[in-house]
């Protein structure tokens, strides 16, 4: 099975990405900012890890920066924030990351159909 | 002569600065009689931060060294209330060249120096004012930027919950509940889109939306979008045709804002059309400009609503406005956009027949 880890700050969004990912078989695990999660990636290797830009502590950018220095196989990422352009995606963009969705632009069908193709992609 | 005159104080001192003369206007100006001050030295008109500082020894000497010395400044009458006033002392010579003493004029300038004070004020006051205003006008800016940034949270989770409903994640449910769902999904939609777009404008006041602009083809773009909205449009019936000449037509622009603002102009032209209707865009290059008109055949717009249609917070009452939803930010935005980008949009519409927006952009940089 899958495993897969959402990093979000808003308690009411992380939930309803759970409550969209528990649709599906996945074990979900989640984190309410980059530092929490970067720790989370240190004990654990998950397929997918889906990832907010904006959060207090530590901002998606800057666990994309840590992230990458961690010595184990590395996790597909979909960003999921509010942004559609601008600084942070181009960074994201060169950090590795190209897929990118917007916060109130999809539907559950469209998260789920863009994990499994990551997860597709991977194998 | 000079003991006629009332509107100055013009007298002479001897070189030490000693009182010699006193016309009419010192005794008016400074409230002595001549028998009170002749022979009293000149410092006496000073204040006593004045005298302390040496300044009446320091104007004769600069008088004695340059010819003359002139000074604006208080002074004191004989009981003791203060005026402005203008002073010229100027040096007195013989003909062999010795110093024989000082003449000195007055003019007692309060009442101007009163004004000046006075519009100094007003002027300190408005200034004050206007930083005020410019803080409370960025403290708004702040205000909408941080209200929607707050409401679009709860309003997206609304979205993905509504829609695991709609998109049968919870199982199969009635259609009268379902019907239900839908409504409030389309409702929770406007409210994004109202909030996305205070939160636009918001970024656009605050001067914090920066072009960054590349030739592109517009065509491509253009070709784009048509594909984009073919789907949205057919299920109201509409299409959309697209008339462009052959090849690439370059314009210098920022792709995401400025296909942002043609988007604007399509999901108007698409509400406030009916069903079947038909949008059409027509792109041409000109010599310096592209042009880039988008026609409907919609509601139209009476000629005392176009003045208002690019102005914040302006929603045009027409046929369809009370069933066709909006934040009255859209053409505000657009029109900011499409300035930013040097060009120019406008619009020609008759109601009952359709309007066209017309964007021009520049080609090069």
């Amino acid at each position: 099975m899958h495993r897969i880890l959402i990093v979000e700050d808003e308690p009411i969004l992380r939930e309803t990405y759970k409550i969209i990912l528990s649709t599906q078989p996945y074990i979900c695990e989640v984190a309410s900012d980059g530092k929490a999660a970067l720790a989370k990636c240190d004990e654990q290797t998950y397929d997918l890890i889906l990832l907010d830009l904006m959060m207090p502590v530590m901002g998606g950018i800057d666990f994309l920066e840590n992230y990458k220095h961690l010595d184990k196989m590395k996790s597909k990422i979909i960003i999921i924030s509010n942004l559609s352009s601008g600084k942070e995606l181009e960074r994201a963009r060169e950090l590795g990351v190209h897929r990118n969705i917007v916060k109130s632009d999809f539907s559950p069908k469209q998260l789920i159909a863009a994990i499994s193709h990551e997860l597709e992609a991977a194998k | 002569m000079v003991e006629s005159v009332q509107d100055y104080a013009i007298f002479f001192m001897d070189a030490d600065g000693y009182i010699q003369t006193w016309n009419r206007g010192a005794q008016k100006t400074k409230g002595y009689r001549p028998s009170e001050i002749i022979g009293k030295h000149f410092s006496n008109f000073y204040m006593q931060k004045d005298i302390e500082d040496k300044k009446p020894e320091r104007e004769l000497k600069i008088a004695k060294e340059v010819g003359r010395v002139e000074d604006e400044g208080w002074r004191v009458r004989k009981d003791g209330s203060k005026f402005w006033a203008n002073v010229v002392i100027t040096a007195l010579y013989d003909d062999e060249g010795e110093l024989q003493g000082f003449a000195k004029v007055t003019r007692n300038l309060t009442e101007r120096k009163e004004h000046e004070d006075s519009l100094q004020a007003a002027n300190r006051l408005l200034l004050e004012q206007q930083k005020e205003l410019q803080r409370l006008n960025e403290a708004k800016d702040d205000f909408i930027s941080l209200a929607s940034h707050q409401l679009r949270t709860p309003a997206t989770a609304i979205k993905q919950l509504l829609g695991l409903l709609i998109e049968g994640f919870g199982g199969p449910m009635p259609e009268n509940i379902l019907n239900i769902i839908e409504k409030t999904y389309e409702s929770n939609e406007r409210q994004i889109e109202i909030v996305n777009n205070l939160l636009q404008v918001a970024q656009m006041d605050a001067g914090k939306v920066v072009l960054r602009k590349k030739a592109h083809d517009l065509n491509a773009l253009l070709l784009s979008l048509q594909k984009q909205y073919s789907g949205v449009l057919a299920d109201k019936g509409q299409s959309l045709k697209l008339s462009r000449q052959s090849g690439a037509l370059l314009g210098y622009i920022d792709e995401q804002y400025f296909r942002m603002a043609i988007e604007n102009i399509l999901d108007n032209a698409s509400k406030y059309s009916d069903e079947g209707d038909e949008i059409e865009i027509i792109a041409e290059a000109g010599n310096q400009y592209v042009h880039i008109a988008i026609k409907d055949s919609g509601v139209g717009i009476s000629p005392e609503d176009i003045p208002k249609l690019f102005e914040k917070f302006q929603r045009i009452s027409n046929d369809m406005s009370h069933r066709v939803s909006g934040s009255g930010l859209g053409l505000y935005w657009v029109d900011k956009i499409i300035d930013l980008h040097n060009g120019k949009i406008d619009v020609e519409s008759q109601p009952g027949v359709g309007s066209t927006f017309h964007i021009y952009i520049p080609i090069g940089g």
